[in-house]
């Protein structure tokens, strides 16, 4: 597999305490990857670090581009934002959404801050929609949608634009356990058959199972990573039948 | 234990801060409603003074000065009961996270509701008292202000139970309007959030403020029928306030129509987020820019009043050269009255909006939209109806006016010379106060974690 986010001694400090403790971490393309660990123990600050929302104290993380590698450390707030949009994706516990937009305006706003233009964008944002099971629903702001439904929004806004790496914190744990399997499935599904990378915070165990692979995290150290295994075929099978038909990927 | 009770033991814990960062941050919070209450005490307590010494006067020409104070009191008066809210909103809003740890530690949302009351209300009454100190500190200096030929001296003076009555009214108005701000938000253990439902603004509003205008406009026109004296000031201080109350309830629709057309149109990123701010909550949208609307509606009177005293000042006589001259110094204190209000506004609704939508804001970098993309949404949002609300704000002042005036008075230069003067310092005061929105967007976004569970 091909590295394409890594992390060199990640340090990083918060008063009174360290989040992260020289962590050395490598994502391959196209794994998915949960990162778990008890509270405090930093998983969060290293899921920000490594999406440029948080800066770190000391240490390095490169991001593999088809052109060259490229150094977040070294790049600036706007080099920053722009990574954010172009390469990367969010799903968070609480959606971190727009409420005063539609479901079908939310997700095609990640296209429009690409520059492409409104009806292409609502048009692409509608078909992700749709494939997420929210068809008929596009218009619907997102006070009228339901937790499960909400989150299905910000897995398509994660991934319309056609980031590389999506990134979730904690994106069922404010779910009850029917509705959180129902969104993990639909995460895992959209991601692999895409072929993004995912990396997942979690404390949820049945999350952590269903990922390729398990990383934790205690004080601010990587204690255990189970490494990187293959998808089942089931799994994949199932992913290529939901997603491919909709979507040229 | 009632949750009247409990809030009023923990309010006073809460409000306790330790540690110099924790004294600014209390500071800078507060600073802005104190300010605001403070400026509105201290402007009321100097249009009731002013009104005073004209009432106190009982010769032949006093119920001309009467009639014009009535005006500028009412000019003054509605605007600057808005501003009171807004400062009371803003005092609710600026404690939100406190105000959701409580929720999670198992406070009922009763406790919360008297707890925001009750602090609304002592910022208040803290602005309250030193707008009355302002306002005793300004008095010696607005005794100098000559109105026939005198300075009015100490008549200007209102009495101890007056301003004490003036104070309190202020505080009652930010415990009202803090317990009404509520309704708008849900006080949640995750945090606190504005409600999913778009604020209506139905076109029943554009109706009836219609229907107030053209009353307005007709009893304006009867105006010498009503007989007494005292029955004219009064249906003509009525009329124009609400005409006032009439462009309060019409502008959210206003706006709302045309955010509507600006969605359809909407191309950019800012465009679409601009049209749905608006969309979102046009009463609020209302608020950043009703303020301009209130001084173009008193920039007209200013105009016609300029321009009266122009008609009167080539022929005068010693008392009519007096009123000319009264109504010159009468029209600016209303208009920089006015200005203060205005600027005070701009500036309160801004902080109260960012606060609002700081989630948006944190969620909106956290996807990479650049700052610069979020400060023209929102320069947008706010700047975009401006000119609007105005205009239709002068139309309004205009045709209340032209059965008084005549057309040809309304169409005298100086008319024109003074509502463009007045749209161009409105528009100058709000974008300064978007400008300083723009500074507290970075503050917002260095603390992300503050807000980032207001979300959805």
């Amino acid at each position: 597999m091909n590295a394409i986010l890594h992390a060199q001694q990640l340090t990083k400090h918060y008063p009174g305490s360290i989040a992260l403790d020289h962590v050395d971490f490598t994502a391959n393309a196209g794994e998915s990857i949960a990162i778990i660990g008890p509270s405090g123990s930093g998983k969060t600050t290293l899921l920000h670090c490594l999406a440029g929302i948080l800066r770190a104290d000391a240490g390095s993380i490169t991001l593999s581009t088809p052109s060259a590698p490229l150094r977040l450390d070294s790049l600036g707030d706007a080099a920053l934002s722009r990574l954010r949009r172009e390469e990367f994706g969010f799903v968070f516990q609480q959606g971190m959404l727009l409420p005063e937009l539609t479901a079908v305006e939310n997700v095609a706003l990640a296209l429009m801050l690409n520059g492409t233009d409104r009806p292409t964008s609502e048009s692409r944002a509608a078909e992700w929609l749709a494939a997420l099971g929210l068809a008929g629903m596009e218009q619907r702001r997102l006070g009228e949608l339901s937790g499960g439904q909400v989150q299905r929004v910000a897995i398509a806004r994660a991934q319309v634009t056609g980031a590389r790496v999506v990134f979730a914190d904690e994106p069922t744990g404010a779910l009850d356990s029917a509705t959180s399997a129902e969104v993990l499935d639909v995460l895992l599904h959209s991601v692999a058959a895409n072929g993004r990378t995912l990396l997942v915070v979690t404390h949820d165990p049945n999350v952590a199972a269903r990922c390729q692979r398990v990383v934790e995290l205690r004080d601010g150290r990587i204690v255990a990573d189970s490494g990187s295994t293959v998808a089942s075929p089931v799994q994949a099978a199932h992913a290529t039948t939901n997603f491919k038909g909709a979507f040229n990927v | 234990m009632s949750s009247l009770s409990l809030a009023l033991r923990l309010t006073p814990y809460l409000a306790r801060s330790s540690g110099s960062s924790l004294r600014e941050t209390a500071l800078r919070d507060a600073g802005l409603p104190i300010l605001a209450f403070g400026t509105v005490t201290a402007l009321l307590l100097t249009v009731a003074g002013g009104s005073q010494v004209f009432w106190s006067w009982t010769d032949g020409i006093a119920g001309t000065y009467q009639a014009l104070a009535v005006v500028a009191m009412v000019l003054l008066i509605i605007p600057l009961l808005t501003l009171g809210a807004s400062a009371a909103r803003l005092a609710a809003r600026r404690r939100d996270d406190r105000l959701a740890s409580l929720r999670l530690l198992g406070a009922n949302s009763a406790t919360v509701v008297w707890m925001t009351v009750i602090e609304s209300t002592a910022l208040a009454a803290v602005g309250a008292v030193a707008g009355a100190g302002l306002y005793a500190c300004a008095a010696p200096f607005l005794g100098l202000i000559q109105f026939r030929g005198q300075a009015i001296g100490g008549h200007a003076w209102l009495s101890v139970p007056s301003i004490l009555g003036c104070v309190l009214a202020v505080c009652v108005l930010a415990a009202a309007s803090a317990a009404l701000g509520l309704r708008k938000v849900v006080v949640t253990p995750l945090g606190v959030r504005t409600r999913q439902t778009a604020d209506g603004a139905h076109w029943v509003r554009g109706l009836i403020a219609a229907v107030v205008v053209v009353t307005g406009v007709v009893a304006m026109g009867m105006l010498s029928s009503f007989g007494a004296f005292i029955v004219i000031i009064a249906v003509m201080g009525g009329c124009f306030g609400l005409a006032l109350l009439a462009l309060n309830l019409m502008g959210p629709w206003i706006l709302r129509l045309r955010a509507s057309s600006q969605l359809k149109r909407a191309k950019g990123p800012e465009q679409l987020l601009a049209a749905r701010t608006v969309l979102e909550s046009p009463k609020e949208s209302w608020r950043q820019v009703g303020g301009v609307a209130m001084t173009s509606f008193v920039g007209v009177f200013v105009g016609v009043g300029m321009a009266v005293a122009d008609t009167m000042g080539g022929s005068a006589g010693d008392e009519t050269a007096l009123l000319v001259r009264d109504i010159n110094t009468g029209v600016m204190i209303t208009l920089l009255g006015s200005f203060l209000m205005v600027a005070c506004s701009a500036g309160v609704n801004q902080a109260a909006a960012v606060l609002d939508r700081a989630s948006t804001l944190v969620a909106l970098d956290r996807v990479g939209m650049p700052r610069k993309l979020m400060v023209a949404a929102r320069v947008k949002a706010v700047m975009s109806p401006l000119f609007l609300v105005a205009g239709i704000s002068a139309a309004a002042a205009a045709l209340l006016v032209l059965p008084l005036t005549g057309a040809v008075l309304l169409t005298q230069p100086v008319v024109f010379l003074t509502i463009g003067g007045v749209f161009a310092a409105g528009f100058l005061l709000v974008r300064l106060a978007v400008a300083a929105g723009t500074a507290q967007i970075g503050q917002v976004l260095a603390r992300p974690e503050r807000y980032a569970s207001m979300d959805s």
